[in-house]
């Protein structure tokens, strides 16, 4: 049995009316077969052409028919299974079940002084058994979660994070691309009968780079999910509106489907809204903002006829410290995901945009997913949870419900105790010495690290992983000697 | 009397205002034949992109706009470039450097060539660096994305050569480039800076020019290793380093390169 995540007790959020929707996925094929994509790579230009698309090699611009594209969408399963090396630890996207990824950081934060270092190993190490211990956190994101590791070369980092992710968590992970990486993480799925999720990212505006294709078809080619990402910044690389984002992004989206579908019909594919405004003051991106939600929301409805599993990002703020801002940031736009229909909410530990990761910041994300995820399974109406007879016998006072069976068998559905929010009355908070939610989190983490051990990988698995790792440095190690 | 050219230089205003480069680039050109020189209508090009500046800076205008009216200034810096390569080839006993024309000298405080490293051809960032640049009175040449270092040395030497995609912005010869602005926004093409900043020292031009670089790859940490003079990491930290060079440079009296 997969990891239950939450369950979407109700219809998506609808923010669009059905004649928008259809505005917008016409203008979507519109583009794709007027203006096309860039895919700057020789072999996808080659799926593409076989596949029935318009190719001009010279300019690299590719334009999708409309039946290639709608074919490409209605071959996306619409939910399947990502295999973890634990079975229990799996996940299945899709459907109406609603699960937390990370947001990962440049580096680790520092709680002192609010500068942002490259983590040591043993903070990485750390960060990794946080979210392999968290209940609400269930798929881990492109690192581990930092970019910047001590002893990492910039080379090896996204294969280095692969390896930790594997050997430090049961947790299926997404992985990133460059310079070839891809491959390594391809032979590290396979040797521990697993699948790791591919990702592609667009060069907004309609552009894929070669490295974005290769590892949409490699990924591919081997049989594992392809995430597809489109991260257009609003006013910059697509339009300002909403809506004229929603076409370009999905065109962009829709391609990198094509391309896998193409090179693999039946692939499992997921796409991921990243989209955000830009601020037009300073050209920073602006993050947790009201059209980013607005485009997520828009963007669940939307895409949600297409019928595949759909990530969107709540884990970056425009605060640089875990305070007031950042949380109001961060678990707004995640209750936008979840109710959008979105399947996965990359929230938990970010701080400002990719530039930080905490896991005291994961702690408190944990208590946000939580209550967010129990909101969107909503009310369950039956005879037992009306309490009709219940109700007549209690009467009006001096009746109570606090001693009946009801009460017992039902309150803990219904409740949910956040672990590190601070619920005391005030006068035991007094009692207790004043702890805030970020001491009860150092707590909790404190613990997780005392009592966590993550399921460890069998000794054969682990020297393979080293022995790919091994080849990889030696790849590397040539790459910068040339 | 009425200045030479003052009716065309009020439409050329205008046109920066309505981020027509194209109108722009056709009013410069009618400036100058109806005899403007090519410093007037420089000076002319500066007084209203300063006042673009000074309305970004209140916040009655924002980047759409700025960028907008940086670009369609561009257009008339092209044709005041030129103007000012054309003069200097055809007037005896003009200087080789290609800016001074009939004694006169264009009097940006610095000059500053800025592109993305080859490989990258991520746009935004620097197009807003250089609008801010310009509209804080640099002399601004853009070279585009996707920059080979060679274009970089190119500037650096003084063969000043503005963005070919641009609407004329082809080679001009020119004065060397006070600094080299560099971007690059991926982490694989992060190390086309160091190429670029190597290849200045091989061709004997590294102490010529500041090279400042910046984009989302881009650390301080990754431009002290590469040896970069300055790192930037908002666009309006690359007017402040290149604005902080000027005073550096002011103060340390004429020479100073």
């Amino acid at each position: 049995m997969p990891l239950a995540g939450f369950k979407r007790g109700f219809p998506a959020l609808a923010v669009l009316s059905e004649e928008q929707i259809q505005q917008i996925h016409a203008a979507t094929l519109d583009v794709l077969e007027v203006t096309g994509l860039t895919f700057e790579s020789g072999r996808a230009l080659q799926i593409l052409r076989k596949g029935g698309c318009r190719v001009d090699p010279e300019a690299k611009r590719v334009r999708i028919p409309a039946a290639v594209a709608e074919q490409a969408l209605r071959q996306c399963p619409s939910s399947y299974t990502v295999r973890s090396r634990d079975p229990a630890r799996s996940v299945r996207l899709g459907g109406n079940t609603f699960y937390y990824s990370d947001m990962p950081g440049r580096g680790i934060l520092d709680l002192d002084t609010l500068k942002v270092r490259p983590a040591t190993l043993a903070e990485n190490h750390e960060a990794m058994i946080v979210l392999d211990a968290l209940p609400n956190f269930h798929v881990l994101c492109a690192y581990t979660p930092y970019f910047d590791v001590e002893g990492w070369s910039p080379l090896m980092s996204i294969t280095e994070s692969t390896a930790a992710k594997i050997r430090l968590s049961t947790k299926v992970q997404w992985t990133g691309y460059q310079a070839d990486c891809e491959k390594f993480a391809i032979e590290m799925a396979q040797a521990t009968g697993q699948d790791i999720i591919g990702i592609s990212c667009t060069s907004s505006p309609l552009t894929y780079g070669a490295d974005a294709c290769e590892s949409a078809i490699r990924f591919a080619e081997a049989g594992l999910p392809v995430h597809v990402v489109s991260g257009c910044i609003m006013g910059a690389t697509s339009p300002a509106t909403v809506a004229g984002t929603l076409v370009s992004f999905g065109a962009e989206a829709v391609g990198g489907v094509v391309l896998a579908q193409l090179t693999r019909a039946g692939t499992r594919v997921s796409v991921e809204d990243s989209v955000l405004p830009m601020s037009m003051k300073s050209g920073a991106p602006l993050f947790g903002s009201v059209s980013a939600m607005l485009h997520t929301a828009a963007f669940g409805q939307a895409w949600g006829r297409y019928g595949l599993p759909l990530f969107a990002n709540s884990g970056w703020t425009n605060s640089k410290q875990m305070d007031y801002q950042d949380g109001w940031e961060k678990s707004l736009t995640s209750l936008v995901i979840a109710l959008s229909g979105c399947h996965v909410a990359n929230f938990f530990g970010g701080v400002y945009g990719e530039l930080a990761f905490h896991p005291l910041q994961a702690i408190l994300d944990d208590d946000a997913a939580e209550t967010i995820g129990r909101f969107i399974e909503g009310v369950r109406v039956d005879a037992g949870t009306l309490a009709l007879d219940l109700i007549e016998q209690v009467g009006p006072i001096p009746g109570d419900f606090l001693t009946s069976a009801h009460t017992r068998e039902h309150y803990r559905r219904e409740m949910f105790l956040p672990r590190a929010a601070d619920l005391l009355s005030y006068q035991e908070w007094e009692r207790q010495g004043r702890r805030s939610a970020l001491d009860r989190a150092k707590e909790r983490m404190a613990q997780i690290l005392r009592d966590h051990t993550p399921l460890p990988l069998p000794e054969d698995q682990d020297r393979e992983i080293e022995r790919i790792l091994a080849r990889a440095r030696a790849f590397y190690a040539e790459k910068e000697g040339s | 009397m009425e200045e030479a050219g003052g009716r065309v230089l009020d439409e050329m205003r205008q046109a920066v205002l309505a981020f027509d480069a194209e109108a722009v680039g056709r009013l410069c050109r009618r400036a100058l034949a109806e005899g403007v020189g090519p410093l007037r209508l420089f000076d002319a090009l500066r007084e209203v992109i300063t006042r673009v500046g000074e309305d970004f800076a209140a916040d009655r205008i924002f980047l759409p706009e700025l960028v907008g009216a940086s670009k369609a200034m561009e257009a008339g810096m092209a044709v005041v470039r030129e103007a000012l390569a054309l003069a200097s080839k055809t007037m005896p006993g003009s200087s080789a450097d290609g800016t001074a024309c009939g004694g006169e000298t264009v009097g940006a405080v610095a000059r500053v060539a800025l592109g993305t490293v080859q490989g990258d051809i991520h746009s935004i960032g620097k197009n807003i660096v250089a609008a801010l640049l310009a509209a804080d009175g640099m002399e601004v040449i853009d070279l585009g994305i996707d920059v080979p270092a060679a274009r970089f040395i190119e500037a650096a030497s003084g063969a000043a050569a503005g963005d070919p995609a641009a609407k004329g912005g082809k080679a001009t010869p020119g004065r060397p480039v006070d600094v080299l602005a560099l971007s690059a926004l991926l982490t694989t093409t992060a190390a086309e800076q160091k190429k670029v900043i190597d290849r200045l020292e091989a061709e004997g031009l590294r102490g010529r020019v500041r090279v400042i670089v910046g984009g989302g790859a881009i650390s301080q940490e990754f431009a002290d290793q590469i040896g970069a003079d300055g790192y930037g990491g908002t666009a309006p930290d690359a007017v402040r380093l290149v604005r902080a060079y000027v005073a550096g440079r002011d103060s340390a009296g004429k020479g100073d390169r």
